[in-house]
């Protein structure tokens, strides 16, 4: 018990931030604790909290991805050129596309591990061969999916749209799989790599795991994407790259791995969708966006770190 | 194997790769080697070559510089905006400029080693930062008018040979002495394989991860000058793609992600071969999709022959035969 | 009745060989002690015995039958748990994680379940004596000695067969050491199987009947502990005579003071400690780890903030980095903890690293002097014995003792006049321990200041012209002379455990 809610501590500053954002739209904006805005910010966010799921468990695994940038266009293209298909068909090629996206990822653990490659130039080097599949498979923004598609994307049950359920269903499956055997020693193998092989972790199909499940999530991405935006394009992967990347960093996860977590990132992703918002009704140039962006992204890594010192300094004691 | 030959053997595959692409295209399409075709694919190369300077520096000792787009993008618009279209105000405004380039270096820098912020972290946000700056000050529309001098600069020639190649083999002597032959060289270096060990053993390690970015900042600054001469405009979104080919040049080129190792000649050979790549576009009528999926592969390739595992690999192979 | 056995056991690291043709026989029902000096090959032999590394050749049996483990995972099922130099606990994870780590007790989700971990390490810990330490704790705020502690308990979880001990005194009070030793002769008198890894004679003494000494990476011979003298170890485990391992005792020591120190202070851990070192002494530091030797011995070089004064050849000074303490104005050398993470570039060449500390030295309008490199690296070399085939060699090929004395070159090269060793034999040969001891002696004679911290008892007793105790943090007594003995030390060692 105590080491849960101790695990809440890196949420604190988030929140606070996010809460912050709300409440001086709150000021200027009417109708923002409302069911109708969760709809609307949870629509917004939710690709971009998929894209961050995936490259949080990479992230905790001590490493990065940046092929989701590639998978997820790959997503909308190949979905934008199913106009025609019916609820089976298109059944059909989401399972496919879940599986390319899975695949990728784990082609990417698979090389991690058995070449002893850098992450970082692997999925660079990833993200420009998906990416490049998304050009030759839907050379210019457009296509269509099929008009239920964006019908289901649209609607609502009992009141919340899609996206929140979508992310209540996503809450709901990490809390259960970071209780899992893989989730440990993904967190183990993030923090101190060695000492997780001396207990026996394969590192490599562990690697393969976290990697193919990034993947999956930002093929689901973009599944989601284009159920939002009606039609597919071949770049628009690469704007959620490093985004994804802050998201779980203000989301208090640590970039070496091993410590963070699910909520994190999703409330990570919130702040920088709401930004939007409240740039906007601040009547400032949405230029602004980004320098906000950019500050609170520096600002919450400083306090992630403040916060464990302190943290490390109380626990000193012998 | 002594370090040194390992070293030397990756800059050397770098060569051979690039050479070896090359030659085939030639042979398929005689155009290819052409003098003038040639010319451009050097001066082309040039501009990832001088951003690569600094990312060269800033890998090899351990970090990396994402803010390169748009420190390259502030300055281009910076000094047609500055110029207004006149050639004398470049006299102060092109140092100002880079010097202003390497003030974000430092600021990156700074927050690197004093704030302990993850480079990945810090260049990003400088980055994210001055694009939103620059749409505020720009208004999303930027200024057209580029100064005569700037454009003979980036498109004239001497002799022959064009200007830029001369800047280049300048700033790529510059690098190499650097590396090679300097005190902060060596720092460099050292920081790269172990911070810990570094800083032990008195390396002044903050203010070497300070210079190294200032460095990679400045010579991004003068990047976005010399490319807003040789397109004849400045544009937003010029600097993104030297994001990627500044990162993939110094891969290809042997140095390690990680850092500790590399040369400044590698990167030139990784520069080659990207751009060489980028001349397959139009010979092997590949769409833009198809050469980003070159790029990819050429990168794995590359990588992974400089991996530990396959150079045993190799090693045993070699003996073998021998 | 053999229940372990290794036969022709051979291992090479490229071309240096740790292991000849080891063989090697246990039984169950005792402890069984395996001693051997730095680079004998005990650990190597080990980590294949635990199957964290596999033989090039020869083979193993346990129970009579073939065993060839393929990771420590395996080797642990087989019924071999190794409690290693190198702590294998993940420290972002709790205790309990640790524990049970990779076999924890699952809900039918698929997920852990937490009660019936936390219930199932509680007992454990109960059954083992150890109610002071909180399951649900993140292994990262825990001591030294506690997670050597929880890492004993891991390897007890699964009630093994063969239980391996690495050195697993090295980080321990004397309390815990009463607590190993009579669980390891629990194990052996339930008819368990108890493999003692130690340099510590005295420990071999109490726990192990048998014992089998390795020596260059052969068997040397295994004999009946009760039956050999101290003297008689020695020489099996050096083959020859221990003539004399230190060197002739001198006053080298003069009045002026080198480092004075006052009211340091660092975090919990170093509470406020006063002391001097003189010019031309060798003054030790005792304490067991985790008392704040690591934390003085930092703070001193600058390597970590701290409160309190300093004064160095008589001018107060803040060292604000090691930097700093390098530099002409301080001249202040730290001998790190661990030379492979904190004292060689290990992908370099000794060249490389000789020089490291003093580049601007050589450097002329700017760029290095490589011919002057040259020299100083040569002068290097020859001044410590360094064996090298040259000085391209990389760093991470050189044996424990030779690394060692490139990191010492590194430091003497600088020119700093106060020298802070922090274990400096650690891992190293008897043959390199002596030079060493030599060189300290001379350094001490010319003139140089030397703080001396070892975990080895003899080492201070020897050695050292003083020695300061530490205990919690706190100086806890100040040896000198004739009033120095390994008796003395360990007192002091936990007088302040009361005061704390």
């Amino acid at each position: 018990m105590r080491a849960g809610l101790r695990g809440m501590g890196p949420l604190l500053a988030p929140a606070a931030i996010l809460l912050a954002l709300l409440i001086v739209l709150a000021a200027l904006r009417r109708g923002v604790f409302t069911l109708d805005e969760l709809n609307t910010d949870a629509a917004a966010a939710m690709t971009l909290i998929l894209v961050a799921t995936g490259e949080t468990i990479v992230i905790l695994r001590g490493g990065i991805d940046l092929s989701v940038g590639g998978i997820l266009s790959l997503a909308t293209a190949i979905a934008a050129t199913r106009g025609a298909a019916g609820p089976l068909e298109m059944a059909g090629w989401a399972v496919l596309i879940l599986v390319i996206g899975a695949v990728v990822g784990m082609l990417n653990g698979a090389l991690i591990s058995v070449l002893e490659l850098q992450p970082f130039l692997v999925t660079l080097a990833t993200w420009s061969i998906v990416g490049g599949t998304a050009l030759i498979v839907l050379p210019s923004e457009g296509g269509a999916v099929p008009g239920w598609w964006v019908d289901a994307g649209a609607g609502t049950f009992a009141g919340l749209s899609l996206a929140v359920w979508s992310l209540a269903a996503l809450l709901l499956w990490w809390a259960w799989f970071r209780r899992t055997r893989l989730a440990a020693s993904i967190r183990a193998a993030g923090s101190n790599e060695r000492s997780a092989f001396l207990c026996g972790v394969a590192l490599g199909r562990m690697n393969v795991a976290a990697y193919g499940l990034s993947g999956l999530f930002a093929a689901l991405g973009g599944l989601f994407l284009t159920s939002q935006t009606g039609s597919g394009s071949p770049t628009v992967g690469n704007d959620f790259v490093l985004p994804a990347v802050a998201a779980v960093v203000i989301g208090g996860t640590v970039l070496s791995g091993g410590r963070g977590g699910l909520a994190g990132s999703a409330v990570g992703a919130f702040i920088l969708t709401i930004i939007g918002n409240v740039v906007f009704v601040l009547h400032i140039s949405s230029y602004w966006q980004p320098v906000v962006a950019g500050l609170i992204l520096v600002l919450s890594v400083l306090a992630t770190s403040l916060g464990e010192l302190a943290m490390a300094r109380r626990d000193a004691a012998l | 194997m002594s370090g040194k030959w390992r070293v030397w053997r990756s800059t050397l595959l770098a060569y051979a790769g690039a050479l070896l692409i090359f030659a085939l295209t030639s042979l398929y399409s005689p155009g290819f080697a052409a003098p003038s075709h040639l010319r451009s694919l050097i001066v082309v190369s040039a501009f990832t070559g001088i951003v690569a300077v600094g990312q060269t520096l800033v890998i090899i000792g351990g970090g990396i510089d994402l803010s390169v787009p748009w420190v390259l993008n502030s300055a281009a618009i910076l000094v047609t905006l500055i110029a207004d279209g006149a050639n004398t105000p470049l006299v102060w405004a092109v140092p100002l400029i880079v010097a202003g380039g390497a003030l974000v270096g430092a600021v990156n820098g700074a927050g690197i080693a004093w704030a302990g912020i993850p480079p990945i972290i810090m260049t990003l946000s400088t980055n994210t930062i001055l694009q939103g700056l620059l749409l505020v000050a720009t208004g999303g529309s930027p200024p057209a008018m580029t100064p005569h001098v700037l454009q003979v600069m980036a498109t004239g020639r001497a002799g022959p040979i064009p200007v830029i190649l001369l800047i280049w083999l300048a700033l790529a002597a510059a690098a190499t002495l650097l590396l090679g032959r300097t005190v902060l060289g060596r720092y460099l270096y050292a920081l790269g394989t172990a911070r810990m060990v570094a800083e032990f053993s008195g390396v002044p390690v903050r203010q070497v991860i300070l210079s190294a970015y200032a460095i990679s900042g400045a010579t991004a600054a003068f990047t976005g000058v010399l490319l807003t001469g040789y397109s004849g405009q400045a544009y937003l979104g010029m600097g993104d793609p030297y994001l990627f080919t500044s990162i993939a040049a110094v891969a290809i080129g042997g140095a390690s992600i990680l850092g500790g190792n590399g040369t400044y000649l590698g990167t030139i050979a990784g520069a080659l071969v990207l751009t060489i790549l980028t001349g397959l576009l139009p010979i092997f009528r590949l769409s833009n999709g198809a050469l980003l999926v070159v790029y990819g592969v050429v990168i794995l390739l590359t990588v992974s022959l400089a991996t530990p595992a396959v150079q045993t690999m190799l090693g045993r192979l070699g003996a073998r035969r021998s | 009745m053999s229940l372990l056995q290794a036969t022709g056991i051979t291992k090479r690291f490229g071309g240096i060989v740790a292991l000849k043709s080891v063989a090697f026989e246990a039984r169950a029902g005792e402890v069984h002690a395996v001693l051997g000096e730095n680079g004998a090959g005990k650990s190597t032999f080990i980590q294949i015995l635990s199957g964290a590394i596999a033989a090039d050749e020869g083979s193993l049996s346990l129970r009579g039958q073939p065993f060839a483990p393929k990771n420590p995972r395996e080797a642990e099922r087989a019924g071999i748990a190794a409690v290693f130099q190198e702590l294998s606990l993940v420290p972002d994870l709790t205790v309990a994680e640790n524990i049970w780590f990779r076999r924890e007790p699952l809900t039918w989700f698929g997920t852990v379940d937490r009660r019936e971990l936390l219930r199932r390490t509680a007992w454990l810990l109960g059954e083992l004596g150890l109610t002071k330490i909180a399951p649900d704790r993140a292994v990262r705020h825990l001591s030294v000695a506690e997670r050597q502690v929880v890492e004993i308990a891991k390897a007890l979880a699964g009630d093994p067969d063969v239980l391996i001990l690495d050195e697993a005194t090295s980080a321990l009070p004397p309390q815990e050491v009463d607590w190993l030793l009579a669980i390891a002769r629990k194990r052996a008198d339930a008819g368990k199987l108890v493999l003692y890894i130690s340099h510590r004679l005295a420990e071999v003494r109490r726990v192990a009947e048998r014992m089998t000494v390795l020596r260059n990476g052969e068997t040397v011979g295994t004999r009946t502990t009760a039956n050999l003298s101290d003297d008689e170890i020695v020489t099996m485990m050096l083959g020859r005579r221990l003539d004399r391992l230190y060197p002739e005792r001198r006053v080298t020591r003069t009045a002026r003071v080198a480092l004075q120190v006052e009211g340091l202070t660092v975090g919990h851990r170093l509470r406020g400690v006063d002391f001097s070192l003189h010019e031309g002494e060798i003054l030790g530091v005792a304490g067991l780890q985790g008392h704040g030797q690591r934390e003085l011995f930092l703070a001193l070089f600058g390597a970590t903030r701290s409160q309190g004064r300093i004064s160095v050849w008589g001018k107060p000074t803040v060292i604000r980095d090691p930097h700093h303490a390098l530099s002409a104005g301080v001249g202040m050398a730290l001998l790190p903890e661990d030379r492979r993470l904190q004292g060689l570039l290990l992908s370099k060449s000794v060249r490389e690293n000789l020089i490291l500390a003093i580049l601007p030295r050589i450097a002329r309008h700017g760029l290095l002097d490589l011919r002057r490199e040259g020299e100083l690296v040569a002068d290097a070399v020859r001044r410590l014995q360094v064996k090298v085939s040259s000085p391209e060699q990389l760093a991470g090929t050189l044996s424990g003792g030779n690394q060692q004395k490139v990191v010492l070159a590194k430091l003497l090269a600088t020119q700093a006049r106060i020298l802070l060793f922090y274990d400096p034999t650690r891992g190293v040969d008897v043959g390199t321990k002596a030079e060493i001891f030599v060189l300290m002696r001379d350094l001490a004679a010319q003139g140089y200041a030397i703080l001396f911290y070892s975990t080895d008892l003899p080492e201070l007793t020897h050695l050292a012209d003083r020695v300061a105790v530490l205990s919690y943090g706190r100086v806890a007594a100040v040896l000198e002379g004739q009033a120095i003995d390994e008796e003395a030390i360990l007192r002091a060692t936990l007088a302040e455990r009361q005061a704390a």
